[in-house]
Parts: structure tokens; sequence; C-alpha cells
């Protein structure tokens, strides 16, 4: 077993030691936004090293899926490689190895060659939207901020008609008791003018200028 | 089914409307005057409020409840369709309801306590208000035996009252419904019938534009009103008026949203719902974590007791990948292979502000802090001009030991290189980081 | 002789800022009035720090339950408040966006109240109490930034930490030594680590709340003996009944910002705005993330941290300390006017800072 993880190690190290950076550098730079290996690894650092998610940190099992997930050179096969997040067994799942590496000369064409229709952590933005805008394909709090809040207030309409009823009377109730108490306080204080039923408006929803006395 | 389902479902329905209508029209036209409750004010004011009130604005909101689904089924599925807003609707209804019980009761105590109005009291108000009393406890009782109502009359209770006024009663909708349910609905038939026959009648003179129309002004016409009270009859009205309005309102929005704090809140506290597998994955994080704490401890042990610290065989270093490890004053650092094949050991503590330096080398040999943007030359280990590290990053002395632990070579920082190198003592050889160094860089 | 008549000055003093006799609910709360005049809108903004505040001790007791404060679970219960409990991300995000709301409310009210010139005799006390409080919540800030123990947090804690050590190059002899002592003792061991993070959380979660409360009660204590300040040169020709018109309209306003804030916890993840990396759990071992910055409200200090030479910036914010505590004293005799601009050119500074300050950074170091 050792032996083995020992050959598998000489190997990437020789072949592919950071992954597919190109794709990386070029979010990076179109983006404001720094992305590291998580955009598509399961560890940040990469797939080298003995950390959690890197190969180094592989039992048997784990080895197995990664080559079987090596294997997958034409699209269509479901992988689960344990160096990978979710977002990039998808890619391999789509596109193929064979695919994915042929667009290493040009990141550009990746979103269209991944497609816009899945959308790993529903979030309302597609995966390959979400690689546009360097943000996680994986993390549902997680997105460009306006993409996220329209998705995110269709969601959560019913919620917010909820709140919206609750704050639009509750602000409705306030404004009539302002009202009330500036009419119920021009009582108390007897004014100079008996009869001035005009001072008071008719619709009692203006509270501006209720409840103030002038100063004397 | 029992044999009465047909009667009460079909022919007690139909009964009841035309009761109500022709009963209705008849009491109009025979005593058009008597079409209002008889005012009992006069005779007992307090306990009339405090059920009155409650009663009148429970029933309200509870009928508005009722009439919608009938009136557009459509908009009220859509609308319960919606936990959060399912959940509102039935503690309001709830609340509406237990308001209006708790109206009706004060209403009946005060019929049957107080002295004077006994003499008002028919036996048709007494009926009518037990019957009252009745149909709204059976109505809790539904909605508390029964819950989620709002949704599940969607689809049986809606559909059969709509087929009453569209003449194409369907009782197979309803005789298959828990008891409870299906006596609110005789219940409901039965009271609609009485309605002309009582008070009851005075809810086809709902003074309903009252919280809206212009304030009506009841002259007294004496020139000693003016002396006696002040006040305009009108601003009382306007300031009853305001009064009802904001504390209805109020009351309404705090009651929407404490429903939605506490829908919140429950579940907040119902704690995390994992899934087997997800609980377990989170466990072994914190135990990989925890394992790395217990890692840095030992490195630190290590650091107090050994003289010799290993970093990484001579073989696996490079010229542009730096091998983190960490140094004797537990600081990261970071190993290269110098162009002359020996180890270069740099720290990778940035000396601006302490984060860590990345490992990789740009093409003029320098590795990048991201912290703040400084780049340190690794051969000098200086920072660029204007970056803002001032100092640069110290090199660290280091051994090289064969794998019998000898000593082959070792350079202090600064230092030369004191042993003989060659090409094949190298072989196999270990890049160690060596205490006495550490200690003379401290001294 | 002399210590007797400084301590009856003193106590006159302070009889005059908490006066007895007013201490009673009919002054403070029925005959208190409020000016109404084209500033007024800045007498709402005290209250509405107080809401904010109010929102992060619910929000934050909720968060208490389920927080864990070690190194190696505090990410991990982060996450799980966020992933795996029902309502939990509304919370932590309510909590993180009426932060935000409460700092810039602080410091809104503030600059009013300067600009106002509500600092005066009798209210020196409150000015001083509303600084404080101020300190207080830009600490609750800091020290809450390090509780989720991800990569930006530990690393801006550390950058933050660290500025208290380079004090000591600037003093002599032996002194030199104790920044870098203080450093430690607020750490409590010589890196960032458990330690750090313990009392952090005992700081945030306990200490800091009690000590707000304490300066808290007094600050409403001073603003309800001597009422709302004239705040405009010519005295209002109307004024407004604290209760209920005033304290109501505070309440009309609570909803509305109530409705907003909630709006943008539920459907605005606070983290969006960030590069992700930097929210992956710190490892003591691992590289650091590009972007480390702190809060955008310590933008402010930050970026000239980053531009200007240490002692420049070490000498400024000390003298707008002594400046900001001395207020009462220095602007006695300066006119709303001087201090309306005094105010306005703060605010400015603030705003430039925070939100061009990435720009003005990499014009004067050439993105190098």
């Amino acid at each position: 077993m050792r032996y083995l993880c020992l050959i598998l190690l000489g190997l990437l190290a020789a072949g592919e030691a950071w992954g597919y950076q190109e794709f990386q550098i070029w979010v990076d730079q179109q983006t404001t936004r720094n992305v590291n290996c998580a955009l598509c690894h399961a560890h940040g650092d990469g797939p080298d090293g003995v950390k959690p998610g890197q190969i180094g940190s592989l039992d048997a099992e784990g080895l197995r899926s990664l080559e079987a997930a090596r294997q997958a050179f034409e699209p269509g096969a479901e992988v689960e490689s344990p160096i990978l997040n979710a977002f990039g067994n998808k890619i391999i799942e789509r596109l193929g190895r064979t695919g994915f590496i042929n667009l290493r000369t040009r990141p550009e064409a990746f979103p269209e060659a991944y497609g816009l229709e899945t959308d790993l952590d529903s979030d309302g933005i597609p995966d390959a939207q979400e690689y546009l805008d360097g943000t996680l394909a994986t993390n549902p709090h997680h997105g460009a901020p306006l993409r996220l809040l329209l998705h995110n207030l269709r969601v959560n309409l019913g919620t917010l008609l909820l709140i919206g009823l609750a704050t639009l009377l509750g602000l409705f109730g306030i404004n009539n008791l302002l009202a009330w108490f500036a009419l119920a306080t021009a009582d108390q204080q007897p004014s100079d003018a008996e009869h001035d039923e005009a001072t008071h408006s008719e619709g009692g929803g203006s509270s501006n200028s209720d409840g103030t006395t002038e100063a004397k | 089914m029992t044999a009465l389902d047909p009667f009460l479902f079909l022919g007690l329905p139909y009964l009841a409307l035309t009761l109500l209508v022709v009963g209705s029209i008849w009491r109009f036209r025979t005593n058009r005057f008597s079409y209002s409750a008889l005012s009992s004010q006069f005779l007992e004011r307090r306990q009339l409020l405090w059920g009155s009130a409650p009663w009148h604005i429970g029933l309200f909101i509870v009928l508005v409840g009722h009439l919608i689904p009938l009136l557009a089924p459509g908009f009220w599925k859509a609308l319960v369709s919606h936990p959060a807003m399912l959940l509102a609707i039935e503690t309001i209804g709830v609340a509406a309801g237990m308001m209006a019980l708790a109206g009706l009761l004060v209403l009946t105590a005060r019929r049957v306590f107080s002295g004077p109005l006994q003499r008002i009291t028919t036996v048709m108000d007494l009926v009518i208000l037990g019957l009252l009393i009745l149909q709204v406890a059976l109505g809790l009782a539904v909605a508390l035996n029964h819950r989620w109502g709002a949704q599940w009359s969607v689809g049986t209770l809606v559909p059969y009252l709509r087929g009453l006024f569209t003449l194409r009663p369907d009782m197979e909708l309803v005789i298959a419904l828990p008891p409870l349910v299906k006596l609110h609905v005789v219940g409901a038939f039965v009271i609609i019938a009485l309605i002309p026959f009582s008070r009851l009648v005075h809810a086809f003179s709902l003074p309903v534009a009252y919280l809206w129309r212009p304030p009506q002004k009841v002259v007294w016409n004496n020139p000693r009103r003016w002396a006696v009270q002040p006040r305009s009859v009108r601003e009382l009205e306007e300031g009853r008026r305001l009064f009802l309005r904001g504390v209805g309102a109020t009351a309404t929005a705090g009651l929407l949203m404490g429903v939605g704090v506490a829908d919140k809140l429950v579940r907040f506290f119902s704690g995390p719902r994992m899934e087997h597998e997800e609980e377990i994955a989170m466990l072994r994080k914190k135990l990989e974590r925890l394992e790395q704490t217990a890692e840095g401890r030992e490195l630190e042990l290590e650091r107090k007791r050994k003289e010799f610290i290993h970093v990484a065989a001579l073989a696996e270093l490079n010229g542009s990948d730096g091998k983190y490890f960490i140094d004797y004053e537990m600081r990261p650092a970071l190993a290269f292979k110098d162009g002359d094949g020996l180890p270069l050991l740099i720290s990778a503590k940035c000396t601006h502000l302490g984060c860590t330096v990345a490992g990789r080398v740009d093409p003029q040999g320098r590795i990048l802090c991201p912290c703040h943007i400084s780049y340190f030359d690794i051969a000098t280990g200086r920072p660029n001009p204007g970056s803002p590290a001032k100092a640069p990053l110290p090199h660290i002395g280091w051994a090289l030991l064969d794998p019998s632990g000898a000593v082959i070579a070792q350079k202090a920082p600064g230092g030369p290189v004191e042993g003989e190198v060659t090409p094949d003592r190298l072989q196999g050889a270990q890049v160690y980081i060596a205490k006495r160094f550490a200690e003379e860089g401290r001294a | 002789m002399r210590a007797t008549q400084c301590l009856r000055s003193g106590i006159e003093f302070l009889a005059e800022r908490f006066p007895i006799e007013k201490m009673n609910v009919r002054s403070m709360v029925q005959t208190k009035t409020v000016p109404v005049h084209r500033m007024s809108w800045a007498y709402y903004m005290g209250g509405l720090a107080l809401f904010f505040f109010l929102i992060q001790l619910t929000t934050g007791l909720l968060l208490l339950f389920y927080y864990e404060p070690t190194v190696s679970d505090a990410h991990a219960s982060v996450e799980r408040i966020t992933e795996h409990i029902s309502g939990g991300a509304l919370i932590r995000n309510l909590h993180t966006w009426s932060a935000s709301a409460m700092i810039l409310t602080v410091q809104l009210h503030m600059l009013t109240t300067f600009a106002m010139k509500a600092f005066v005799k009798p209210r020196e006390l409150t000015w001083i109490s509303g600084v404080l409080l101020l300190i207080l919540t830009f600490t609750f800030g800091f020290t809450g930034y390090l509780l989720p123990w991800h990569q930006i947090a530990v690393n801006a804690t550390k950058v933050g930490l660290q500025s208290i050590e380079e004090v000591g190059a600037y003093l002599p002899g032996a002194m030199s030594e104790w920044p870098g002592l203080i450093k430690e003792l607020i750490q409590g061991e010589p890196s960032v680590g458990q330690a750090t993070l313990s009392r952090f959380y005992a700081l945030h979660v306990v200490l800091l709340p009690l000590a707000f409360f304490a300066v808290l009660g007094l600050h409403l204590l001073s603003v309800q003996l001597h009422g709302m300040s004239q705040g405009v040169d010519r005295p209002a020709r109307r004024t407004e009944r604290f209760f209920p018109f005033f304290i109501l309209k505070d309440a009309w306003l609570w909803g509305l910002v109530f409705l907003v804030l909630f709006v943008l916890a539920l459907c605005l993840p606070f983290e969006a705005f960030f590069s992700y990396p930097l929210f992956e759990a710190y490892d003591p071992m691992g590289s650091t993330p590009d972007g480390i910055k702190p809060e955008w409200y310590f933008y402010f200090i930050y970026y000239p941290l980053e531009l200007l030479p240490f002692w420049v910036v070490m000498l400024a914010q000390t003298a707008a300390m002594v400046v900001l505590f001395a207020a009462p004293w220095i602007f006695k005799n300066s006119s709303r006017r001087t201090l309306g601009i005094l105010a306005v050119a703060a605010a400015l500074y603030l705003v430039v800072m925070t939100l061009f300050g990435q720009q003005i950074y990499e014009m004067f170091k050439g993105g190098a």
C-alpha cells in the first residue's frame, strides 16, 4: 500500500504538481476577488500535501476513487474524487478530463463548455456564472451580492411579504396613535381658540405637525 | 355516513339560506327599525366594552379568514403553500378565535349576572349566545385538533361550500371529515338560519364605513353645550377612531412579528438536525483540528528538547516551491534548494506584520507576503524597495546529516559552510535545523 | 484645606451634572421636550444606535447557544450554525449586519452631536460617556471579528495586535518593552492562539457587555436628566414632548430600520462580499491567503497605517483621542458653524478612506 502511494506521489510530483492552475489565475485576474484552489479542490492549497483533502492524506479507498476519477477521460462518468469538491467532480463529469485539459489554454471558454444548467449550491447562480464571478460554486452563502440578493428575495417572498405587512401595519398604527395623542393632549391644554376645528386635519394621518406646541 | 348526512349537508344549507333571505326581507318589511341590536349600553357599560370589542374584532378576523378562501381559492392556496405564512395564518386565526370566545363569555356573564339587563334579555338572545359560544369553541377545537385547516380545507370544505352556491353541491367532500369539523359546519348553517330572527340581524347594518368615512358631527344644538363641554363631538369621535386604528394595527403587527419570531426561535432551539453522515463528518473535522493543535504542542516540546529538528530530505527540496517547516521559535519557515545544491532556509514570518509568506518563488527569485504585498528576495532575505516590510527575512542555519545521524555539513546564518560537501556525500542527506544556531541568534 | 476645596468643587461639578431633584419620572420622562428644527433628525441617531445594540444583544445571546470557543471547534461550530441550525444563518447574518450598522450609527451620532455642540455644560459627562461607548463599540467589533476563527479573523487580529507592539520602537529605554508585554498580556501567549480566543470570547461576551451597560446607563441617565440639547443657534420655535411623541417616532424609525436590516440579513449573506478563501478555518502552518484586511470600519486607521510612517499615525491617533475626550473644554467657545465644518470634514475623511482606501493605497504604493 505504502509502495503504491509512493509511486502515485512520484507520478503526481512529476506531472501536475499544482493541479490546473490556469483557471485559478484567470479568475483571479478577471474578478476583484482572490480565489484559491478551493474553487474546485477539496483543500484550499491544492491537491498536494498531507492535509485533509490532499493526496497525502488518502487511505486505500480514497486512492481507489482518485484513480477512478483519473480514468474519466470522457464526459458522463460520475466521479467522486476525494481531492476535488463537488464543483470539481461535476466538471469532470460534464467535460471529461480530456475536455477539461483541452480548455487549459483558454480558461475564458470554460463557462460555455460547462453550461449554465447546474447550480450545485442552489443559491440561484449557475456554477459557470459563479466561476465568472470568482465565487464559490459550492457555498450557498457565497455569490455575487446582487445576484444573490435578487435570488433570495424571490425565494423568501412569503416571509418578506409577512414582515412587510407587519411593518406597514405597525407604522400605520403608530401614525394613528401619534395623531390620537396629539388630539388628546390638545384637549388637556385648553387653547385659546375653542372652536378651531380646522387645526386638526381630516385624515389624521399626517403626524409631523401633531403633538407639537409652540414655545412660549 | 349516517342517515342524517344528506339532510345536514344538502337540505340544511339550502333551508338556512332560504330562511336567511326570506326572513331578512320579511323582518325588513314588517319591522324595519328592529334591524339592529337592542342597545344595552345605558344599563351596563364597562363589561360591554370588554366583551363586545374582543368579540367583534376576533369575529371579524376569523370571518375574513373564512371568506377569503371561499372567494379566492387560488390566491389562498398560493398563500398557505408558504410554511411561514401558513403558520402565521393559523396562529392569527386561533388567537382571534380565543379573543372572540373570551368576548362572548364576558357578554354572556353580563347577560346572566347583571340585574337590569335581565329585563331586556330575550330567550333568543341567550340561545344565540349559547350557539355562538358553541360554534366558536368548535372552531377552536377543529383548529387545535386538526391543524393546518387553512391548507386542508382548500381541497374539501372550500369546493363543497362553493358547490352550494353554484347549485352543484357535492356532499361527498365533507361526509368523510372528522365529526368536529362536521359539527362546526352544521352549527354555521343553524346560526345562519337564525340570523333574521335574532339580534344577529344587525350584521347587515354593519357600519364598516366608520373607519374611513369623514367624521360626522352630531350637534347638540344648545349654547350651553360649549360651556359645559369644550371638546367637540367630532374630536371625540375622531380620537376614538384614531385610537382604535392605532391599537388595532400595532397589535396585529405585534402579533405577526411575534408569530414570525416564535416560529424562527422554536426551530432555532430545536437544534441542529444533521444527517448521521454529516454529524460524523463534522466530528471528524473537529478531531482533525484538535490533532493539529496537539501536533503544534508536540512541535514545541520537540524544539525544547532536541538539538536537531528534521526539515526534509535534501532531495525533496527545490528552488521554486518552498517546503514549510516550523523553526525553533515556532515560526513558519521555508526550505529551498539553493543554486549550489545546498539547502536555503529562510523564515516565512513576514517582518512587517507577521503573516505567513507564500512558498512560491517568482521569476525574480522572490517570495510574496500576500497580506500587504512585500516581496522578499530569498537569496538576501531583503524586501523590495517601498514594500511595507522594512527588515529582511532572516535566514536560518541548517545542518546536513547522513542517514546514520552524523553531521556532514552545517551553516550558521550568514556564516560559511562548515564541512566537506561532495555529491556522493550528499546522497540521501537529510536537512535539519539546529538548536545551536537558534540560541546563537537569540544571544 | 486645598484637598477639601478640590473635593467640594468635584462634588459640585457632579451635582450639577446629576441633579438629584430632577431624578424622577416626571422630570425625566413626562415633561422632557425635544426641539423641532432642521437638525431634528439627528436626535434619532442615539436611539437608533441603542436599537442596534439591542439587536446585537439578542442575536448574540442566541449565537451563544451554539458557539464553541476553542481553536479546534470555533470554526466548525460557526459552520454548524450557518448550515445546520434552522434560522442560524439568519441570526448570524443579523448579528453581522447589525454590527456594521451599529458602528455606522454610533459614528454618525458622534458627528452630529459634535456639530450641534451638544457637549457643552452641563453635558460634558454625556459626551465623555458617549466617546467611551464609541470605543467600546469598536472593541466589540475587534474582539468579535476573531471568534469565527477563520483565516481573515486570525490574521487580521494578528496584524491589529502587532501594531501595539510597534509602539515600543518609539519609547525610550526599558519602556520600549512594555507594548510588547501588553500585547502578550492581551494575547495570553506569545502568538495568537487558544488563550487569545478564550479571552476575546470572555471580553466580547461578558466583560464588554457589562462595561457597555454601565456606561450606557450613565449616558442615558444624563441624556434624560438634561434633555436634548438646543442643537441650533436660534432656540427652536417649536418643541415636541418626548413622551409619547418622540418615543413613538423613535419606534416608527426602529420598525422601518428593522425591516431593512431583516431583508438584508435574510437575502444577502455578509460573507458574499469577501473572497472565500478568507473564511476557511485558520491553519497555523499553512500560507496566508491574499486580501487580509480588517473589517471596513477599521479602514480609516488601517490605510493610513499602511501608507504613512507608523509614528505619524500613532501621533494623529493619540491627538484625535485627546481631542475627543477634551472636546467639551477645547471647543467651549467655538461656533456651531465651525463645529459643523469640522464634523463634515471628519465625515468626509471617514467616507473617503472607507470607500476609496484601496484606490488611494494603490495610487501611492503603485500596486507593487
